[in-house]
């Protein structure tokens, strides 16, 4: 029981932060393999809030969440404000997380507080279980699903496929785009913050190029514009490997096949453009009614 | 006609491409509620000087007034919101969106509720969301595609897809609206129903129209009482009615060095 | 002074090592319009396989080198063919182009990492006495790098602008549909692209191996290209090869007189400085899409 409860624990993690990189990446457009960097800013502030600051965990969670948002505005910010899209964007959010790695990794104190650099910052109050993290889980679709079905998400759409035509139309991309980010950061700060109070411990090696392919592996394997997709695979991508150890070192490369495989056969992933809303679910019914020879 | 009820303003606009000098000492000037024609043969810069009214590209010299007011050196969103909206030569439609979806973000390209009543949805959010629902729906009936309303842009006929764009440039609620090729590819018949529907949305919706055509019988026919202009490598070659541009001795010679076009051209 | 211009010495070699990546990046993406982010995948690969030519198979360095560029040519060329074509070919968004080359970046460092292990390995060549100009040392293989990486860009250089198939690379460049019109054909042009990209990668491996070390995750340096080549200005040649070398120096004068781990940090902030005020690099055009 103790061991499904850790896959689902770590599963909803994954979730939440995959969450944030469907909003970013799915709906955007915008290339993200840095997600990694956001949940080590998030987890590392919401644990030193609570550990240090004696702050409860709900409101840290949230501070982490909002730190990791408005630190990625050091990235959004250039690379947003330049007109060649995605690459810049892409390559920044590379180097951001990789850089956040690195100071993690050579940081043994801040003032007093012992983040212990390569060690890892220890003993962090234990804080997620299961009931914390299917609460959050929920709270996130839910936000998720409003956001991208508002007018602001749908703006965020329009960039995606076709960021010049948006701005056209008065879409402000600058703007939009920052707030995809934030949001989207916000998300992987929060699972950032969610991880270390599980593992009690956070260390810089949790967050590596590795963690940011799983998240993009969840959003490329769900589906583009779509919230559904993103959430399934995500438990899938790490209930599978938990249950079949075997697997593990062949992960990454099976996942590497998939990619191209995807892109070329089915660039809409599983439920791509598929919205988890009534409409959806009513016109599938209406499928389902009609008789078999006009289907 | 007194000069405040002058809309559009260009003024001496040129610019280079590394070299090449894409438009050349163009002015025109635009009274509201005025529809006019830009013609020229290929390559003569008729779609770069729509560029240059919406800021997609800047202009080496010269100045664009709206209004009385420069709006060089703005961004292409705030050209929008000023008034100013358009359609494009190669069909930018938001091609996974219905064509529901996309008059509708014409119309909340700025969102009308605030982000934190987007995530909770306020009741005052929702009115808003159905208003635009309303009003986006109107506008694709105003232009004969309610019964697609929900198809993928992309999937639509050619046709119908140009037809889309106009719709979701009436979405941005512009002064102004910028046709570039409207009738590209379309036979007769869908080049009188599009002529109908332009004459339609001008003189209910009031607008000024600038519009770039390859087909002469429209651009006559929606011309017969303004003006057309006719650009050759980049300059104005000449400007009239359509009876003195189609008996100019310039244009005949210009339009001659394109086959296709001097037939369209002799044709009307 | 003798430090000075030992890591000015050592920096234009790393920065060549930059510029042979940077300008692989730059090439794909002036006529593709995507970054080919497998390229650190072919880098490692580059490196491994030059690796095993001299520890397992004996070779002489000239000939493992040989090996591994003809290999990562293979590569390169079954990458462009199996996972960009396909999405080339049916006008695929930019981000679909992305996705796919980051799966072949995840498998290939993958697959090293299955077959090699994680581990860290020094590159088996020996040492050799650094040369002495004065009281400065300059280190024998910094010299070799550098003038090797820089006599391949120079024949680069040479094939795009001298030869006929440059032209239609440059062409290409411009407009690659015209230049389908015109005749050229994108296939081919697309081979010679992917096979410049499998010598450039393969170099800067071998060298960037011999330099740190060999390990799957080496490609990682290529982010550093990367940025060389948007502070240069993204998607042209010289420009990266600006970016290359100044960053090279740049950041090697900081490892000399800081701290070598804040290094990479330092790349990090400088491509964030450069993107604030010169949004399209040192030398960039602002490019504009056509609409």
């Amino acid at each position: 029981m103790g061991y499904i409860n850790a896959i689902i624990i770590l599963a909803g993690i994954n979730i939440i932060a995959a969450l944030g990189v469907a909003i970013l990446t799915g709906y955007t457009g915008l290339f993200s393999i840095g997600h990694a960097g956001f949940m080590a800013l998030g987890g590392y502030f919401s644990a030193i809030l609570v550990k240090e600051f004696g702050v409860h965990f709900v409101p840290a969670l949230l501070a982490g969440g909002l730190f990791a948002g408005l630190t990625s505005f050091i990235i959004g910010y250039p690379a947003f404000r330049s007109r060649l899209r995605g690459d810049y964007f892409a390559i920044a959010t590379l180097g951001f997380s990789e850089a956040i790695r690195l100071i993690l990794n050579n940081t043994r104190e801040i003032g007093f507080i012992k983040t212990g650099a390569a060690f890892g910052y220890m003993n962090i109050p234990g804080h997620t279980n299961l009931w914390v993290v299917i609460g959050a889980v929920v709270l996130a679709i839910y936000f998720a699903h409003m956001f991208v079905t508002s007018q602001y998400g749908k703006n965020c759409i329009a960039i995606g496929q076709d960021e010049v035509a948006a701005q056209m139309m008065g879409v402000d991309l600058l703007k939009t785009k920052l707030l995809a980010l934030f949001i989207s950061a916000f998300y992987a700060g929060v699972a950032g913050g969610l991880l270390g109070f599980y593992f009690a411990y956070l260390s810089p090696s949790f967050f590596t190029i590795t963690k940011s392919s799983d998240l993009l592996a969840a959003v490329v394997f769900g589906g583009i514009q779509s919230l559904i997709g993103p959430v399934v695979t995500a438990f899938i991508l790490i209930a599978v490997p938990e249950v079949l150890r075997a697997l593990a070192e062949w992960r990454l490369i099976i996942y590497g096949f998939l990619f191209v495989v995807v892109m070329i056969y089915r660039p809409q992933g599983l439920f791509g453009y598929v919205e988890m809303n009534l409409h959806f679910a009513r016109a599938w019914w209406q499928r389902l009614r009609r008789p078999v020879a006009e289907r | 006609m007194t000069a405040s009820n002058e809309i559009l303003s260009l003024r001496n606009l040129t610019v280079d491409f590394g070299g090449v000098r894409a438009v050349n000492d163009v002015s025109l000037s635009l009274q509201r509620g005025e529809m006019v024609a830009l013609i020229g043969p290929n390559g003569a810069g008729k779609t770069t000087i729509f560029n240059l009214i919406t800021s997609a590209v800047q202009p080496t010299a010269g100045e664009i007034l709206l209004n009385g007011k420069s709006i060089l050196r703005k961004s292409p969103d705030q050209i929008c919101r000023l008034g100013i909206s358009r359609t494009f030569q190669n069909i930018r439609l938001f091609p996974q969106m219905t064509a529901y979806e996309n008059v509708e973000l014409g119309l909340h390209s700025t969102p009308h509720y605030s982000l934190a009543e987007a995530f909770v949805r306020t009741p005052r959010a929702r009115q808003i969301e159905n208003d635009t629902r309303k009003k986006a729906l109107e506008l694709l009936e105003m232009v004969n595609l309610q019964e697609y309303a929900h198809a993928r842009a992309a999937s639509l006929p050619y046709g119908l897809q140009r037809r889309l764009e106009i719709a979701r440039a009436m979405a941005t609620s512009p002064q102004l609206l910028l046709l570039d090729e409207p009738a590209a590819g379309m036979n007769e018949d869908e080049c009188n129903e599009l002529i109908e529907l332009i004459r339609k949305i001008h003189q209910q919706m009031q607008y000024t129209i600038i519009i770039i055509e390859h087909h002469m019988a429209v651009v006559m026919e929606l011309c017969r009482d303004s003006r057309i202009y006719v650009l050759n490598l980049g300059s104005l070659l000449a400007v009239g009615s359509p009876q003195e541009i189609q008996n100019n001795p310039d244009v005949i010679r210009a339009y001659l060095g394109e086959r296709k076009n001097a037939r369209d051209f002799s044709a009307s | 002074m003798e430090l000075f211009i030992q890591q000015l010495v050592s920096g234009v070699s790393i920065g060549a090592i930059y510029a042979l990546l940077a300008v692989g990046y730059a090439l794909v993406y002036s006529v593709y319009n995507f970054t080919n982010w497998a390229f650190d995948a072919f880098m490692a690969f580059g490196a491994f396989m030059a690796f095993v030519g001299i520890s397992s198979l004996f070779m002489p360095f000239w000939l493992a080198m040989i090996l591994s560029i003809l290999l990562t040519i293979l590569l390169s060329v079954g990458a462009e063919s199996m996972a960009y074509r396909p999405l080339r070919e049916r006008k695929a968004p930019r981000l679909f182009m992305m996705i796919s080359a980051m799966g072949v970046n995840l498998a290939v460092v993958n697959i090293i990492n299955l077959i090699f292990g994680g581990t860290f390995r020094k590159f088996p060549v020996e040492s050799v006495q650094p040369i002495f100009v004065g009281n400065v040392s300059i280190g024998r293989m910094d010299l070799i790098a550098g003038l090797i990486s820089f006599g391949v860009l120079a024949l680069l250089w040479l094939f795009l602008y001298r030869t006929r198939w440059g032209l239609g690379i440059r062409a290409s460049a411009i407009d690659i549909q015209t230049a389908a019109l015109m005749g050229i054909n994108n296939n081919a042009v697309a081979i010679i692209i992917f096979v410049i990209t499998g010598v450039l990668s393969a170099i800067a491996g071998v060298f960037y191996g011999i330099k740190y070390a060999v390990y799957p995750m080496m490609g990682i340096v290529t982010i550093k290209a990367m940025i060389a080549s948007i502070v240069g200005g993204l998607g042209s040649l010289p420009a990266a090869i600006v970016g290359s070398m100044l960053l090279g120096v740049l950041e090697t004068l900081v490892s000399g007189y800081i701290s070598s781990s804040y290094r990479d940090l330092f790349s990090f902030l400088f491509l964030i400085v450069i993107l604030l005020f010169f949004p399209n690099g040192l030398m960039g055009k602002n490019v504009d899409e056509k609409l």
